[in-house]
């Protein structure tokens, strides 16, 4: 058995999809491990994170299975399981075995590594889709837009595509509190992250404007619900409460 | 005329409040249907699955900016609480007003765009002029590239409603009521043939941009997202065959993207209407947009659904199961071979989970634990499936029992259609301890004398 050690990202995982294919392992006999603990009677291998190796799987993955299922299989990379990168791993050698062609990568649904790294995508696809409604910006002083948001996966580097393509000349901000990111968007540029030690966290003083058009969206809220239908449940189902503490509707500053 | 007075200084927070007030009941908020990119200058895109941004105390998405530009209106609808005979506070926003709105709601995120629907002001015309004004000003002078959904007022000249067209992503003529009898018992001035009018009129210029496109590739756009349309159940005494049957048509023959139905909620306490002791008739509603689902997405036909015979829904099947325990006969499905459109009929099978079953069993034979991983509602489906040859329980397939079991207990109590009537009888049950208890007793009781 073969034990490749890598960090937590996309370039460290897809840099040890390479090097097992490299190296030609057996892929049923081969596990990705992002914990350093060792396994016994196996061989541990080390991986360090090769920008160029990981590119040229990348190309792969999208030429072999399409975009969608690659944005999938980074989805996957986006959630905090343990075993996610053996999932992915897995799934990959899977996909290629059978030749699987664009779209269909994710067919084998029978077999639990397949399973696991669908339901993660899955999982934090919804996640995404999610909070490109919920992030909520408040405008600054300085007219910039600044949001605060709390996911349960990694998925900043999926929003930013999406506002900053939606918002191309505003300045914005979307700040990951629990991982402490920053995403930034210079208007008219492209976008980029912040990790949180290198950045300084702006003070934040509102607009004038910001308190009405906020009081304003919380009326509009109120009154657009139709009393005699009222359904906290269903509410409740549709916006967990996780997402309402940096929801402007749903705080009472 | 003294509001017109007070108008001036109503603030924009009560404008926007009586006009989100006066929308409400509009169903539609989606924002699907069109995918388009943003151009890298002007704010907005548009997402075809939509995107929904909040939802409200009543479960409902809030996906768009719902107002009216103004709820006076010169018609008087008996079910509408902005009709000219209600005595209501009566607000108008400015095109600058509602442009502003919606692209500072939009930066913050806070919505998809704007669903612009509008009192009849003076006269039709007049009317869709102004929301063309309106949309023509987000478009051109705002710089709004995001969702934007308008009404086309029935009667309105047909030259604005196709310039309307070009510039907004959806547009929908409100059918209100689903048979021209209802129509014409509660909305006196509205007539079905007026309505109809701008419906076909939508969809044959959707039709014609089309072929445009083929030819033009930078041909304008024409209604990209679709028309819609909305009928409101419960009002009216028509049946859900008959409404059913209408939404097919309207499928069929008009193109559409989507039928809403609205349970009837009475707003106004005209004694035309219906009074809804229960509340609105919601059950019906989710049954008829169930069912709406089958037509557009399961290959049924209305007419497997209800016949004359049978005109309203289950109450306690859904559409699906209602029809599979009624054609045993077809039952059970074998998963590993079934084709697809036998698989979509089968309940608790949706059309993710059967074009996921599709694809997985070609490189493996599937047991009920992968049925269940692949999203398929085993509760439902068991009576209906074999995997390999074998049911996952020996079932009898037998409509009585499968009833009984697709049911729940507690719902079959509720409906009374267990026959459970009755119930155990106990000590107290009897007549006359449900009588109130007098003070002279309550002295008895309390001095020690009962």
């Amino acid at each position: 058995m073969t034990v490749y050690f890598c960090e937590d990202s996309l370039e460290s995982i897809f840099t040890a999809i390479y090097q097992a294919y490299a190296e030609k392992r057996d892929h049923s006999d081969t596990v990705l491990s992002l914990s350093p603990e060792p396994m016994l009677f196996a061989e541990h291998v080390r991986v360090t994170p090769d920008v160029e190796k990981a590119r040229r799987v990348i190309r792969t993955l999208q030429r072999r299975f399409g975009e969608n299922d690659y944005l999938s299989l980074c989805a996957a990379l986006a959630s905090e399981h343990r075993e996610k990168a053996q999932a992915v791993y897995r799934t990959v050698a899977d996909g290629l075995r059978r030749d699987a062609g664009p779209g269909h990568l994710f067919d084998n649904l029978a077999d639990p590594w397949v399973n696991m790294a669908f339901s993660l995508g899955r999982g934090a696809g919804r996640e995404i889709q999610h909070l490109q409604g919920f992030v909520r910006f408040q405008e600054l002083e300085s007219g910039v837009l600044y949001s605060v948001i709390g996911p349960k996966n990694n998925v900043l580097t999926f929003l930013m595509p999406h506002f900053a393509d939606r918002l191309p000349q505003e300045n914005f901000v979307i700040y990951d509190e629990k991982r402490n990111f920053f995403g930034v968007h210079p208007s008219g540029r492209d976008w980029y992250l912040l990790c949180g030690e290198d950045a300084v966290q702006p003070a934040l003083r509102l607009s004038e404007q910001e308190r009405q058009y906020r009081e304003l969206f919380r009326h509009f809220c109120r009154t657009i619900a139709i009393r005699a239908r009222q359904n906290l449940p269903l509410q409740k189902s549709m916006l967990p409460l996780r997402f309402r503490e940096y929801m402007t509707e749903f705080r009472q500053d | 005329m003294e509001y017109l007075a007070l108008h001036g200084e109503q603030s924009l927070e009560d404008r926007l409040e009586i006009l989100t007030d006066a929308a409400k009941y509009d169903v539609a908020c989606t924002s699907s249907g069109v995918e388009r990119r943003g151009n890298g200058r002007d704010m907005g895109n548009c997402a075809a699955g939509g995107i929904c941004h909040s939802f409200s105390s009543d479960g409902r998405c809030i996906s768009l900016l719902k107002i009216l530009m103004t709820n006076e209106c010169i018609y008087d609808c008996k079910y509408c609480q902005n009709r000219c005979s209600g005595d209501i506070p009566r607000a108008t926003l400015t095109p600058e007003e509602i442009c502003t709105l919606t692209t500072e709601f939009y930066r913050r995120n806070y919505i998809e765009g704007l669903f612009l629907s509008s009192g009849i002001l003076q006269a039709p015309t007049f009317t869709m002029e102004l929301i063309y004004r309106t949309v023509w000003l987000l478009r051109n002078r705002f710089r709004f590239n995001g969702y934007i959904h308008v009404k086309a007022i029935p009667g309105a000249d047909p030259e604005l409603i196709q310039r309307t067209g070009f510039l907004v992503d959806r547009m929908s003529v409100n059918l209100e009521l689903p048979t021209a009898e209802g129509l014409r018992s509660l909305a006196p001035n509205k007539h079905r043939r007026a309505i109809l009018a701008p419906m076909r009129q939508i969809q044959t210029g959707i039709r014609e941009n089309k072929s445009d496109l083929v030819r033009y590739r930078n041909a304008p756009k024409f209604v990209g997202g679709g028309q819609a349309t909305q009928m409101i159940v419960g009002a009216t005494a028509e049946s859900d065959w008959q409404i059913l049957n209408v939404a097919e048509s309207l499928y069929d023959k008009f193109g559409l993207k989507r039928v809403f139905y609205s349970a009837f909620v009475n707003v106004t306490g005209d004694r035309a209407l219906p009074a809804l002791p229960g509340g609105p008739p919601l059950l019906r509603e989710h049954r008829l947009y169930q069912a709406d689902w089958l037509l557009r997405f399961y290959g049924f036909r209305a007419s497997e659904l209800l016949d004359p015979k049978r005109p309203f829904f289950n109450v306690m099947l859904d559409p699906k199961e209602d029809w599979a325990v009624r054609h045993l006969e077809q039952f059970p499905v074998e998963i590993d071979r079934a084709p697809l459109e036998q698989l979509l009929r089968v309940p608790g099978i949706g059309v993710k989970s059967a074009r996921r079953i599709a694809a997985a069993r070609k490189s493996a034979k599937l047991s009920f634990t992968d049925l269940k991983r692949m999203g398929v509602v085993l509760k439902r489906a068991l009576y209906f499936i074999t995997c390999g040859g074998k049911m996952m329980y020996p079932v009898k397939l037998e409509e009585d029992y499968i009833v009984r079991n697709l049911t729940d207990v507690r719902d079959r109590v509720r409906f009374g259609s267990d026959g459970m009537t009755y119930r155990q009888m106990s000590l107290f049950d009897a007549e006359q301890f449900s009588l109130p208890v007098s003070a002279e007793e309550k002295l008895r009781s309390a001095v020690g004398q009962l």
